[in-house]
């Protein structure tokens, strides 16, 4: 067995730290891409939110044209015809518990209410460009007394059972709490 | 020991004979009748309600017999006892209440009012016919006349909105035969009519449907929202079995099944019913109103 002299243990050296710089730099390299991924993920993510907020006010735009001309009746009628293309969209859901509660079928507008909610949380979030919060919040503050009492008086009532336990529902959500 | 034996022997005697009793067979338990108002046509009621029937009386007990009939008729064949429930307009319902102190059971839902409904005055698009001032001198239709929102939500918008439709159109009419509501919006449609007086459940089933478009038609007015269609019973019947008529309504769900001709069908859809709720009398009370500034039974004078 040869012995080592000098020059093998600096070429030995050299080629050591040449590995060790090059390992470094991939470490570093790759946290580089990892977050570079995750900030196009999070623009994506953000994109798409407002690609969707921008084509759903476009679609029921001709909706709340309708609702603004006083012309209820028509714009339910609208919201029939798109939810043939968009069935169990969350955004017609809360059009139509908006124009029910204005014409009177306070339960029928709660049901729409609850569903549109359970589709997308959005509804009761502040910050969202969604937001139906206030309005919400005024729906179970004015009628959750009523129809406790009503249930209360009528025990028997199951349609009255259903719309009480829907405004549970949205009181639960407006307060955060969990489903 | 013998009074023991013999008291355990009575006791399952009663107990077969309460199975038995419970498990009495189709045509040999008491008999009841249903009279069905005719909506579009007594092929349509049948067809609708037998499975309906089939399960109160799987569900009850009795023996039910379907009985259609035709909606100027109805109170009439009420009165002389030819059935002992009642599924009728709200209208019809109003009228019996009246004259024969029918009693409330239970109300149906369907559509988005639920166990509303409400009457539409449409126009075709572009026709300028906008508003309810926009209506004299018109030709009109209207549906038929004990439709509560088919002719009478119409009639009295119009009259609340200062338009006599007996002086102020240029004339009026109401289509014969069956599926008058259909005929209404297509009157209309085809140009026709200028206006009709259509059901907003129907417009709001035939855009779901496709059949017509949003943009077919202008809604000069929409009625306040009234009753839908509604389940009496005679007032002298047992009140047990009338609650458990009741009952075994509003406790129908979409998942309900009834064995009928070999099938399997679901009960409330076989019916084009979304379910049944149980309203107080007094929530009819907006149909009165109406009735009476319109003239019309019960309240109708001369």
């Amino acid at each position: 067995m040869a012995r080592r002299d000098h020059f093998d243990i600096l070429t030995g050296g050299g080629l050591l730290v040449c590995a060790l710089v090059v390992v470094f730099l991939l470490m570093v390299g790759q946290e580089k891409n990892t977050s570079a991924a995750a900030l196009d993920k999070a623009l994506e993510q953000q994109i798409a939110y407002q690609a969707r907020i921008e084509f759903l006010h476009n679609l029921y735009q001709p909706v709340e044209d309708l609702r603004l001309a006083g012309q209820a009746s028509e714009a339910l009628l609208k919201l029939d015809e798109l939810a043939r293309h968009y069935p169990q969209e969350a955004h017609g859901e809360i059009l139509q518990a908006e124009i029910l509660l204005e014409r009177g079928a306070t339960k029928e507008s709660i049901d729409h209410y609850v569903r549109a909610v359970r589709l997308n949380g959005d509804y009761v979030d502040k910050a969202s460009p969604l937001t139906r919060r206030s309005g919400i919040q005024q729906l179970v503050n004015l009628r959750l007394p009523e129809f406790a009492a009503r249930t209360r008086k009528n025990p028997q009532s199951l349609a009255l059972q259903n719309t009480l336990t829907g405004l549970y529902y949205l009181q639960s959500r407006l307060s955060g709490g969990c489903e | 020991m013998n009074f023991f034996q013999n008291r355990y022997a009575l006791i399952i005697i009663v107990l077969l004979i309460s199975l038995l009793s419970a498990c009495q067979p189709e045509g040999t338990r008491s008999k009841m009748r249903i009279g069905y108002m005719n909506c579009n046509s007594e092929e349509e009621t049948l067809k609708r309600f037998y499975p309906l029937t089939r399960y109160l009386s799987q569900k009850l007990g009795v023996d039910f017999e379907v009985v259609p009939v035709d909606t100027q008729d109805f109170s009439e064949r009420f009165a002389a006892g030819e059935f002992e429930f009642t599924h009728t307009n709200s209208l019809v319902y109003l009228i019996m209440h009246e004259e024969s102190q029918l009693k409330l059971l239970a109300t149906e839902k369907r559509g988005r009012y639920g166990s509303h409904t409400s009457g539409s005055i449409i126009s075709r698009k572009g026709s300028g016919i906008r508003t309810l001032a926009d209506l004299k001198g018109k030709r009109m239709i209207f549906g038929p006349q004990l439709a509560p929102s088919g002719f009478l939500a119409q009639y009295d918008t119009m009259l609340q909105g200062g338009i006599d439709p007996e002086k102020d159109l240029d004339y009026y009419a109401i289509p014969s035969g069956s599926f008058k509501h259909e005929k209404v919006v297509y009157g209309v449609y085809f140009g026709q009519y200028d206006v009709g007086t259509a059901p907003s459940l129907d417009l709001e089933l035939m855009t779901s449907a496709g059949k017509i478009t949003a943009d077919d038609f202008n809604i000069v007015a929409e009625s306040p929202i009234i009753p839908y269609c509604t389940f009496g019973a005679n007032k002298d019947l047992d009140p047990t079995l009338v609650e458990n008529f009741r009952k075994a309504l509003v406790e129908l769900t979409e998942k309900d099944v009834v064995s009928y001709q070999g099938e399997e069908l679901k009960v409330l859809a076989s019916a084009w019913i979304d379910g049944y709720e149980t309203l107080e009398d007094s929530d009819y009370d907006q149909l009165r109103a109406m009735a009476k500034r319109a003239n019309m039974p019960p309240y109708q004078e001369f």
